[in-house]
Parts: C-alpha cells; sequence; structure tokens
C-alpha cells in the first residue's frame, strides 16, 4: 500500500498539463462595462447597426437583471467592472489570408495544445475555426465545406455575410432577456461560430472549435449558433483548455441551436479549463447558457458533454421539443476534484406530440469538490404521448466531497410519461478488492471503474473526442485514491 | 422589482383564549418575527408549484369562535381527543388512563412545565423549509402536550380528531408536541375534518421527540371540506434506534399543504414514511418532505404516491440529506404519479443532497397514467373498461392503503377513495 501511496501522492501533485501564457500583445480593453464599452467594442468589430441595437437592448436588461443564487454553488461574487470586455491578439494586417501569416508564437500555443492546425489538421480530417482569446485567427477546411454549401464561419464574419441569418435566428432560441449570464453574453459576446447547413446537406465533416481563454482578466463570451435546416445533419465538437491563472476568470458563453424539419444536430463537448489548485485558488467560471430549440418535426438534438475542468459549473444544456417526434438527448459526465463545484444538468421541454428525451447525467465527485445534477423535464399540455426517460447515477470518491440531485419533474398532460432515477454510491471496497488481487494497483482500479461507470456516455462521443475524454478523466482523477 | 407581498398584520393578533404565561410570551415573540414576512410566491423555491394557490385574505386571520360543544359525532373506538377549531373540548374527549402517559391540554399546563414546553416547540422544524409552521406558533390558542415516561407503552391508537367549524370565515390553529421516552411506545392518528361552508385557513403543527428506542406510529388524514385551505406541518426528531412510522393521506382541497421533516440525530434511528394523496376537480395538495441523516448508521424509507384528475395539481417534494461523516446511511425514496386527465398538473421533486461517500440511496420517480396494456389484459377477459380503471387505480394506491395500522382509518380512505373513482371514471 505504501508503495500505491507515493505513487498516488505523485499524481496528486502534478499540475495543470495545460498551463501556460502565450506572450503575444493583446488589443485589450480598460475593465468596465457600461453602453461606451458596448460601442466601441461594436466599432471594433465594425458591425452594422442592428447588432449594436441588439448589444444594447440586452445590456439594458441586464442591468435589470440580478445575478441568480438559485444554483448550489458558492463563491465570491464576481465584479463586472473589474473585467476587461474585449481582447484580441495583435493584428498586422486586416485579415489573415494563410496560415503562414498567422503569429508564430499563437501556433506554437495551438502545438502544445495538440490542435491538428496545420497539416495535422488535414490528417485529423478536421476542420478547425480556432478562438484564440476572442477573434478567430484562422480556419482550416473551409472549400470541402464551402463545396456542400455549409457555411461555417466566425459569428463576426457571418454578421456581415449573413445578416439575414443571424437577424432570423440570433436571439431566437435564448432571448437577450433570458437569464442574467445569457444577457451578459448578448451584450458583449465577443466571437463565436456560426454554422449553417442548408436543406438536405449532411456536413461531409465534424465540425470543431477549440476554446482557449488567454491574456488576463479578460473575459470570454463566446456565441454560437448552429442552424440545422430541413433534412440536415451535423456533429459540432467543442473542446476546452485554459493557461494557468492565479484569478478566477469569468466564462459566460450562450449556444444556440436551431433544428428544423428532419434535421439532426450532435453537439459535444469536452471541457478542461482550469480548475484551481488543490487549495480551491484561481479557475474558471463557467457559466453557460446551452439550448437547442427542435422547431421542426422529427427534428434531433444530443448533447454529449464531458466536464472535468472549471471551478466554478453552472450550465444546463437544454432542448425545446416544440416539433412533433421531435427527440433530446442528453449525455453527460461531470468529474469534480479538489475544491471543483459543477451544478449541472438539463432542461428538457416537451411542447410537441410523440416527442421523446433520454437523459444520462453519471456525477463523480472527489477531494473537496460538489458536484449537483439539476434538471427540468416538462411536458405541456399538447405534449401527447411523449415519453422521458432519466438516469442521474453519482458516484463518490472520498468522505468530503458532496453529491447532489435535484430533479424538476412537471407533467400536464395524462398520455406523457416519465420515468427517472437516480442512485449515489462509492467505489466499493468489493469492486477494488477484486481488482487489486488480481494485480491491477489502486490506481488503475479505480480509472477502470470510473471509465466503466461512464462508459455509456462516453459511448456517445466521436472517436477522437472519446479518446481525450478517457485520457482526461484518468488525469483528472490521479490522486483521488489512496 | 414589486416589493414581495408580506403577511398580513391582521394574522399576527391571536384569540383571546387563555393560555400559560410562558406560552403567551412565546407566541407573542414568534408574532414580533414573523412581522412582514414576505410570503411565498412562484420563486420562492419551496412554493414554485404553490404559491398560486395560497390566499391569505384578511378575513380568514380572525380566530374562528370557539364554542363549549360537545364535539363531532363520532364513533371513535378507544381513546380520543377532540379538537373544535384548533381548542380543545375535554366534554368530548376520552383520555386514556395509562401508567407513565400523561396528556394534557396546554391551557391546563402549569408553569413550570409550560416553560418547559415553551422551550420545545418549534425545536423540530426548521422554519426556513416550513415557513408557515411559525404562523401557528403565533397564534395557538391551545395544544396537546402528551408525554410518554421511559418503557410506556399506549395499548391503542389515540385519535386526535380536529374538527374546524366553518361558520364563518376564520382561521384555526391545533397544536400537538409528542415527547416518547426510552423505549416508549404510540400511535397517534390525526384526523382533520370539517364543518360548514365558509372558506377557513387551517394551520396545524404536530411536533414529535423520540427518545433512545422509542416507537411512533403517526397517522394523518386530512379531509376537510372544500372551503377549508391546509397547512400542515409534522417535525420529527430521533435518538438512537427509534423508530418513526408515518402515513399521510391526504385529499386535496383549496390548498393543501403538508410539510414532514425528519431528523435521524442517533444511530440506529430509522423512519418510514409513506403517503397517499388524491385530488379531482380543481383541487390542490402539496407534499414536501425532508429527511436528514446527521447520524451514521441511519435508515430511512419513504414511498409516496398521488393521483391528480380533473383539473388539479398534485405536487410532491422530498428531499433526503445526508450530512458529512453520516456513513452507512441507507435512503430509499419512491414517487409514483397518476395522471388521470390532461387538464390536470403533477409536479415531483425527488432531490438527494449527500455530504458523505459510504452510503446507498436511490430515488425514482414516475409520472403516467393506467397502464394500456393491463388494461386491455382485463378488458379481453371480459372486466368492463370502467371497472379495469377502478381496479388499477385501488392497486396503483392501495398497496400503501393497507399498510395503515389503524383499520378505522383504513376504511374512511376506502370509502374516500371509491368516491374519488366513481366520480372520476364516471363518463368513461
Amino acid at each position: 500500500m505504501a508503495n500505491t501511496d507515493r505513487q498516488v501522492n505523485e499524481l496528486i501533485k502534478r499540475e495543470y498539463e495545460h498551463g501556460f501564457v502565450t506572450d503575444i500583445e493583446a488589443d485589450t480593453f480598460e475593465p468596465g462595462l457600461n453602453e461606451d464599452v458596448i460601442r466601441r467594442l461594436s466599432a471594433i468589430k465594425n458591425e452594422p447597426e442592428f447588432m449594436l441595437e441588439w448589444r444594447l437592448k440586452a445590456y439594458r436588461r441586464w442591468l435589470e437583471m440580478d445575478e441568480p443564487d438559485w444554483a448550489h454553488v458558492d463563491f465570491p461574487k464576481v465584479d463586472y467592472n473589474a473585467i476587461s470586455y474585449y481582447s484580441a491578439p495583435k493584428k498586422k494586417e486586416d485579415m489573415l489570408q494563410s496560415l503562414d501569416e498567422v503569429d508564430p508564437e499563437l501556433l506554437k500555443t495551438y502545438e502544445k495544445l495538440g490542435i491538428p492546425l496545420h497539416e495535422r489538421a488535414k490528417l485529423a480530417g478536421v476542420a478547425v475555426d480556432a478562438v484564440f482569446d476572442s477573434v478567430s485567427v484562422a480556419t482550416t477546411f473551409k472549400e470541402p465545406l464551402e463545396k456542400a454549401g455549409v457555411i461555417f464561419c466566425p459569428i463576426s464574419e457571418a454578421v456581415h455575410k449573413h445578416p439575414e441569418l443571424v437577424k432570423k435566428y440570433l436571439g431566437s432560441v435564448v432571448p437577450v432577456g433570458d437569464n442574467y449570464f445569457a444577457a451578459l453574453n448578448s451584450a458583449v459576446f465577443s466571437d463565436g461560430s456560426f454554422v449553417y447547413i442548408p436543406k438536405g446537406v449532411r456536413c461531409p465533416m465534424e465540425l470543431s472549435t477549440y476554446f482557449r481563454i488567454n491574456a488576463a482578466n479578460t473575459g470570454q463570451f463566446e456565441r454560437t449558433l448552429i442552424i440545422a435546416d430541413d433534412d440536415s445533419y451535423v456533429s459540432y465538437l467543442e473542446g476546452c483548455t485554459a493557461p494557468m491563472r492565479d484569478e478566477n476568470q469569468l466564462h459566460a458563453a450562450v449556444v444556440e441551436l436551431v433544428v428544423l424539419d428532419n434535421a439532426q444536430i450532435k453537439y459535444s463537448t469536452v471541457q478542461n479549463w482550469y480548475p484551481g489548485d488543490e487549495e480551491g485558488k484561481g479557475g474558471i467560471y463557467n457559466f453557460v447558457t446551452k439550448r437547442a430549440a427542435c422547431i421542426g418535426n422529427n427534428s434531433k438534438v444530443s448533447w454529449t458533454q464531458v466536464e472535468t475542468g472549471s471551478a466554478i459549473t453552472w450550465k444546463y444544456p437544454s432542448c425545446v421539443l416544440r416539433g412533433d417526434n421531435s427527440v433530446g438527448e442528453f449525455y453527460s459526465v461531470a468529474l469534480t476534484h479538489n475544491f471543483q463545484q459543477a451544478d449541472t444538468g438539463t432542461k428538457m421541454i416537451h411542447l410537441g406530440k410523440n416527442t421523446s428525451s433520454t437523459i444520462i447525467s453519471k456525477g463523480i465527485s472527489a477531494g473537496r469538490s460538489s458536484n449537483a445534477y439539476r434538471g427540468l423535464v416538462k411536458f405541456g399540455p399538447g405534449a401527447e404521448s411523449a415519453r422521458n426517460f432519466t438516469q442521474c447515477d453519482s458516484l463518490l470518491i472520498g468522505d468530503r466531497c458532496a453529491a447532489h440531485t435535484f430533479p424538476y419533474i412537471e407533467s400536464q398532460n395524462k398520455t406523457a410519461i416519465v420515468e427517472h432515477e437516480a442512485t449515489t454510491s462509492k467505489v466499493s471496497d468489493e469492486q477494488m478488492f477484486l481488482c487489486r488481487q488480481r494485480g491491477i494497483d489502486a490506481e488503475q482500479a479505480v480509472s477502470m471503474i470510473v471509465n466503466g461507470f461512464c462508459k455509456e456516455v462516453f459511448k456517445e462521443l466521436p472517436m477522437e473526442f472519446a479518446v481525450e475524454a478517457g485520457k482526461l478523466l484518468e488525469v483528472s482523477l490521479e490522486g483521488s485514491v489512496g | 422589482m414589486k416589493p414581495a407581498p408580506t403577511l398580513s398584520s391582521a394574522f399576527l393578533t391571536p384569540g383571546s383564549q387563555s393560555l400559560p404565561q410562558p406560552l403567551l410570551d412565546l407566541r407573542s415573540q414568534r408574532g414580533t418575527a414573523l412581522a412582514d414576512m414576505p410570503l411565498p410566491t412562484r420563486k420562492t423555491e419551496n412554493w414554485k408549484y404553490s404559491s398560486r394557490h395560497l390566499k391569505l385574505s384578511d378575513e380568514l386571520a380572525t380566530a374562528l369562535p370557539v364554542k363549549g360543544k360537545s364535539g363531532p359525532a363520532l364513533a371513535v373506538p378507544g381513546y380520543h381527543v377532540v379538537f373544535h377549531n384548533g381548542v380543545m373540548v375535554p366534554e368530548a374527549s376520552d383520555y386514556p388512563d395509562v401508567d407513565g402517559i400523561t396528556i394534557q391540554r396546554f391551557a391546563d399546563l402549569d408553569d413550570s412545565l409550560a416553560s418547559e414546553l415553551a422551550e420545545r416547540l418549534d425545536n423540530t422544524l426548521d422554519a426556513k423549509a416550513a415557513q408557515l409552521a411559525r404562523l401557528n406558533s403565533a397564534r395557538f390558542e391551545d395544544g396537546l402536550y402528551i408525554r410518554l415516561a421511559p418503557e410506556a407503552v399506549l395499548d391503542q391508537p389515540l385519535f386526535v380528531i380536529s374538527e374546524t367549524d366553518a361558520c364563518s370565515s376564520g382561521s384555526a390553529y391545533p397544536r400537538i408536541y409528542v415527547d416518547a421516552g426510552r423505549h416508549s411506545q404510540i400511535t397517534l392518528v390525526e384526523e382533520y375534518i370539517s364543518l360548514g361552508d365558509e372558506p377557513v385557513l387551517v394551520n396545524a403543527v404536530t411536533e414529535f421527540t423520540l427518545a433512545d428506542g422509542a416507537q411512533v406510529t403517526s397517522v394523518r388524514l386530512s379531509a376537510e371540506g372544500e372551503n377549508v385551505q391546509h397547512l400542515g406541518a409534522t417535525g420529527v426528531r430521533q435518538q438512537a434506534h427509534s423508530r418513526f412510522d408515518s402515513h399521510c393521506v391526504g385529499f386535496g382541497g383549496p390548498m393543501r399543504r403538508h410539510d414532514l421533516q425528519v431528523r435521524l440525530e442517533q444511530s440506529g434511528a430509522n423512519c418510514r414514511l409513506n403517503g397517499v394523496v388524491v385530488t379531482q376537480g380543481k383541487q390542490h395538495y402539496d407534499n414536501h418532505t425532508v429527511i436528514e441523516h446527521v447520524a451514521p448508521h441511519c435508515d430511512s424509507e419513504e414511498t409516496y404516491r398521488n393521483i391528480a384528475a380533473d383539473q388539479s395539481h398534485a405536487v410532491f417534494n422530498g428531499r433526503i440529506h445526508i450530512h458529512q461523516d453520516a456513513q452507512k446511511s441507507n435512503a430509499n425514496m419512491s414517487n409514483k404519479n397518476l395522471l388521470l386527465s390532461t387538464g390536470a398538473e403533477i409536479d415531483t421533486k425527488p432531490e438527494l443532497e449527500i455530504y458523505a461517500d459510504d452510503v446507498k440511496c436511490a430515488h425514482g420517480a414516475t409520472i403516467g397514467q393506467l397502464d394500456k396494456q393491463s388494461i386491455f389484459y382485463l378488458v379481453s377477459r371480459g372486466v368492463d373498461r370502467r371497472e379495469a380503471n377502478t381496479l388499477l387505480t385501488m392497486a396503483f394506491i392501495n398497496e400503501l392503503v393497507q399498510q395503515i395500522p389503524v383499520e378505522s382509518v383504513r376504511e374512511t380512505t376506502q370509502v374516500r377513495l371509491n368516491q374519488f373513482i366513481e366520480q372520476t371514471f364516471e363518463e368513461a
């Protein structure tokens, strides 16, 4: 045991691998938020009038709102005036034409992160719209996408090139006044991805954006809008890492998915932002609003997430199942360690006939962390024969961590059926004994058991992500037994 | 933002019944604390689904008049105590005369006992979770103080009939405190009934403390008329190896709510909470339960079933809270709901809050309708559709009704359930 203990201790001390800061001169606003900041932001981005109006409307709504305090998390108040609302890597030209023009420092950063951006992008077969801080720097694989008619570009570009789509759909799923953080995001969002899949198109590759928070004290306010038109399909990957920082960084993203008739969107996330150190110092505040509107009949949305990072996670990817026969899925693994806090789950709002949803949530808490599932399943009066199945399991590792389940179930239709079950358990001594007896060390045994616990979710991830997720879990868990 | 409405000051003026000084002091102290208490709104987490049914108009604030009447004509077998509009009627009551068991009304307590009681009242209920239970403490006009000496055993159930006479608009505040000594045993049946048609409010609070090895069975039947808003709360604190067994039967009304809070404070304590709720018409019923596992090695088992028909609204919120270091806790919660009509609504929230790792906790919740295949099975064997519906609905709920250990309550419940089913499946 002494031997394992030593190994375990070594692993506990292992520092966050992706913690480094790229030294690039950033064009950064003074901290603070007011209407002028929003006007300047909008001007820098050369936005059309309607965007500025939209931002200001959101800002005014935000001013009237109170910060929500219902989540099961505990953190010092965020001073929104101490945050800088714009930061972009310094640009030599207005636009970058090819990878050669990209700042080599930046490329090095991506290299360290293992992002397949250069030729690796080709090998991996992934089109990467890499967001470095707030401005999309380089985008690859545009051609095959263009051939298919798929629009995949930074949202700041979409505002100019496709204003009709932006006007129609931006804020249609998450209105500007939806909640405190969504309103803030709508007012100051820096950039993000825009995807439009035309009618009948199956997106030829998996789309992917790597977010990365850099530059100290810069809040990151991403905005993603994905529209899947009739009979289309797209799989979208989102993954995150962030450099080590002592001060808490705020991240309030909004993701909107619009799914029309017979269309399908698969949205996968691996989130591994800096979770703070062993004493709970630092780390990212991750307050995200993600929502999908299944407007069309027979539409389908599937959210898969692996959450291992962030000091505080506050995130509920939701589906509004408006179209008849639409389907919503939510697969989640949330792992918390040290002093991390997570309050995450989903909302399935059934409005159309024969809508169905599945929720599989696996929460793992270790150390002194707190992990809560909070979900809503709602059947409106029109949700004839709707169906939901929910399973949330929690695994506790160590006697100072906490796991919670807060499922809200509301039904107004007698033909709708909902089933919810939840269990809480620990890695049992028997399981450990069985593994140890067969010569598997404690560390590996826990990793194996946890991987088994999460398998249902991992199998929903695209292959590249599944590998990454398994590794992530292993690294994050190391040091939690002993 | 509009300020939230507060509790009308009219509610803070208690009636004129005489009580020992320590209890009067407690009452005015609680009243002062309630001044300007914001009323629950949709944003109040534990009133999310029910605040819209709560109507605390000033007319309800008046204490209902107390008449020295003979009590309800009920053929209650065995021991019974009758409350009329929150005040005990000694003439109508039949006290048990058993060694070690003392049953006293609040008005009869001497000062030392009354101050002892004043110290203990409200200790079992978390003010935040059951905020309106505090209204009872500011308003009660009488109550029942039941003390069981160590080893004392009450041989038959004790019925406490709380009758509300809605001859005029107003409110009543029945109160019971049970102190069960070491290894004592008691079965307490609370029945809430009403007369008259004026809109009234019943705000009832019952508290139990169980010493080591005590066994308490509590049966609670809320079956008042359509004009009665009922805000009830039951608080329980359990010491080592004590057992608390609860059976709650609730029939809907304009606003019905029962908060049940159990604290398992020492190892070996265990509790079983069963609940049945039936709502129809435009009725409402809300059950909020909290089980706190404070000490290691405690067990809890909770089963609640709701049936909602017509345009009615049933709510269940069950919370299991495992404190840090409450290792080896076992907690199980099951909540099944039958939604018989699309106009009706069922909201349920089974919560787990866990701060210890070596525990076994599970909860399950379902909402659905009668199983079509089961109906088909019965119909294909010559049972008519209505009968099939009746059978299956009864089967859904009977599992719990049959567990009620007091026959007369089982019978009353059966009769009410039959009525409900007759009305619900009339046109079907």
